[in-house]
């Protein structure tokens, strides 16, 4: 129950720290009459800041009022995600966009690939190295070349610049 | 109307755009049938290429993955258990049991053919009643924009989620983001932060990658490692699978869903996600034995499908008559008509009317391609749902980078597509809806330029939107709204939120 409550809590809290932090940057936008580029921002902003403080409040009111009877072992039993693999596959993501220009696509496209797989690949599953290196490299090189020639789409190659034209 | 409707015929029956609608319905069946990836990622995984095909052909492409895509989900609602969208979650309630009991080629059957008569009777009431709200809407000016818009982004955060401070924190938040780049009327820059990749705003299609498929994947994520793979009983299907008898039979609970789901699928922002349940609900209630509801009867497919179907022509109704997208998907065929620097609005069925009517063959062609692909494509579609998720979720980011750089060969919109992707997943984690977020986006621009607009006309007095019929209808509609949802939710006992 206490779970439910912060969580609910957090998620008001930062409802009201965007509403804020967009409320400053609104009030750093140059005002030339009282209906101009910042009026609607300033609404949105004020708005937001009120949603947090009410989101707060009916997490408060949901720690007093729900008992912490079978409903709420149900919603904390529910969670059973494996945040783990989250935070891989973000980490994964994150660099293949970033390294995308520098090392270009056709490269990071099978390193991702290769490793996404990896990642993912269930528990009771065993990780087959050379099929999952053979998809990555098929899909690589398929949609590069798909790409590339049907549809005139400049995909970053990177390192491969000499090689590629 | 006739000379329009046969330019719209000449223009779809070419061989490339009819090849076209069949490959799109093809791939929106699979995205539909495949639990996790859903017509939405389908429209916004093809929707930059649609860049080189022109407006007509792209548009195609796109109804056909929209079509197909909400109806491809019926097959392993009834075959896994698992609905394939949630345009199929009621389907899973009747045609699951159904396949438990051996009858799963009936249900199949019953689910095909009715989400075929849903789709087609609504796309028929799209045709009719579509010009006749343009030519009204021809008359708005900005002040009846602006109310629309304010009415259509209060409805949803009253009607598509249960916590109404969340759906509208996802409105506000959709609404702030689309403030950034150049401001409207006096042109000042905000929130650009002086990069100049921000001064046009953020592109609608990067966004819309980012939230709904990259956020989905994501998602996937969490349970993927653990998920265990769905074993499918062979199914022969022959014929439809049912007799006349059960086909009329089921002749008022069929219209009475399509016009539940037309009508769902009118309301901006709730599509066939919530259509399908309605029409079950309503279908139990009114039957003469609700107790047979859920343990495998057809009339729970039936109302489940024709309602989720049906739709999808409510939900064009509101993107061509008034340029406000009904549900996802449409925002999405939104982005699509923006690639082609169509606007579409009253104003398109003036200016672009083969085109609007094209699109309406495209939804008739692609409806009955569907029904043919399920029927006689069922068993290649039952193989694809064995592919496995981990497989297939990396090679569908690859296609959602590509198709984000492809927008304008820039690195800007693949980070964009990364950073909604994660704003998408943080929504999920807090039980904050991804819709009102994107009608935020979509109609922000649009409710703000007509405010703005509508001050300038009545010398900087509010008055002005009450003083127009129209407008002041849709303001007062907007306030009901949001005052019955206060009501309700008092009356309402205090809820656990259920963890996303």
């Amino acid at each position: 129950m206490g779970n439910i409550r912060k969580r609910e809590f957090a998620t008001g809290a930062v409802i009201l720290a965007i509403g804020l932090g967009y409320l400053y940057m609104t009030s750093t936008l140059p005002r030339k009459q009282f209906i101009d580029a910042a009026f609607v921002p300033y609404i949105l902003a004020i708005t937001m800041c009120l949603l947090g403080v009410l989101q707060m409040w009916d997490a408060n009111k949901l720690g007093i009022g729900a008992s912490s009877g079978a409903a709420a072992k149900d919603v904390n039993a529910a969670d059973t995600a494996d945040y783990r693999t989250v935070w891989k596959t973000l980490g994964l993501i994150i660099g293949y966009v970033a390294f995308l220009d520098p090392i270009g696509f056709p490269i990071m496209t099978f390193v991702y690939l290769f490793a996404q797989f990896i990642v993912l690949t269930p528990i009771e599953k065993r990780i087959n190295y050379l099929m999952y290196g053979a998809i990555a490299i098929i899909t690589s090189v398929t949609v590069y070349i798909t790409f590339r020639h049907a549809f005139d789409m400049i995909l970053p190659v990177g390192l491969l610049n000499d090689l590629i034209d | 109307m006739l000379s329009l409707f046969q330019q719209g015929f000449e223009i779809v029956f070419t061989f490339q755009i009819l090849g076209l609608i069949f490959f799109g319905t093809v791939v929106g069946i699979i995205f539909g049938a495949i639990p996790g990836l859903t017509a939405a990622m389908a429209v916004a995984l093809f929707l930059p290429i649609t860049y080189n095909l022109g407006a007509s052909a792209g548009i195609s492409l796109l109804v056909g993955l929209y079509i197909g895509g909400i109806s491809g989900g019926l097959i392993s609602a009834i075959l896994l258990k698992i609905p394939g969208t949630p345009a199929s979650v009621a389907t899973t309630f009747d045609g699951a049991p159904m396949m438990v009991k051996g009858e799963g080629a009936k249900a199949l059957g019953v689910g095909i053919v009715y989400s075929f008569i849903g789709t087609l009777l609504s796309i028929f009431a799209l045709i009719f009643i579509a010009p006749t709200l343009a030519k009204i809407a021809l008359s708005f000016g900005p002040h009846e924009y602006f109310s629309i818009a304010f009415f259509s982004l209060t409805l949803i955060v009253t009607l598509a989620t249960g916590s109404m401070v969340k759906g509208i924190f996802s409105g506000a938040i959709g609404f702030v983001f689309s403030t950034v780049g150049i401001a409207p009327v006096d042109a000042i820059q905000r929130f650009t932060f002086g990069l100049t990749a921000l001064n046009g705003g953020f592109d609608i299609l990067p966004v819309l990658i980012g939230l709904f498929a990259i956020s989905e994947i994501i998602k996937l994520a969490e349970n993927v490692k653990s998920a265990k793979h769905a074993t499918i009983q062979p199914v022969t299907l022959k014929g439809f699978g049912f007799s006349m008898k059960e086909f009329w039979g089921q002749g008022w609970n069929c219209i009475r869903s399509t016009l539940i789901g037309t009508g769902i699928g009118i309301l901006p922002g709730i599509g066939s996600g919530t259509s399908n349940i309605v029409a079950y609900m309503v279908a139990k209630k009114r039957s003469k034995y609700p107790e047979k509801f859920g343990t495998g009867i057809i009339d729970g497919v039936v109302a489940s499908e024709a309602a989720s179907c049906a739709a999808v022509g409510g939900a064009m109704i509101p993107l061509l008559t008034l340029g406000i997208p009904g549900d996802t998907v449409t925002a999405m065929l939104l982005g699509g008509f923006m690639i082609h620097g169509i606007q579409p609005g009253p104003l398109l069925f003036v200016s672009q009317g083969p085109l609007v009517y094209s699109i309406f063959v495209a939804m008739l062609v692609s409806s009955l391609m569907m029904l043919v692909c399920e029927m006689y494509g069922v068993r290649a579609f039952i193989k694809l749902l064995a592919v496995p998720q981990y497989i297939l979720l990396p090679i569908i980011l690859v296609l959602c980078v590509v198709g984000a750089f492809g927008l304008g060969n820039r690195i800007f919109d693949v980070g964009t597509i990364v950073f909604f992707g994660l704003v998408g997943y943080g929504f999920v984690k807090c039980g904050i809806p991804q819709t009102p977020f994107i009608i935020g986006l979509i109609l922000g621009p649009m409710a703000e330029t007509n405010l703005r607009r509508g001050l300038m006309l009545s010398d900087g007095n509010f008055m002005g939107f009450l003083t127009e019929p129209i407008s002041a209808a849709f303001l007062v509609l907007a306030t009901a709204s949001v005052v019955l949802h206060i009501v309700q939710s008092h009356r309402a006992k205090p809820t656990i939120p259920a963890k996303a």
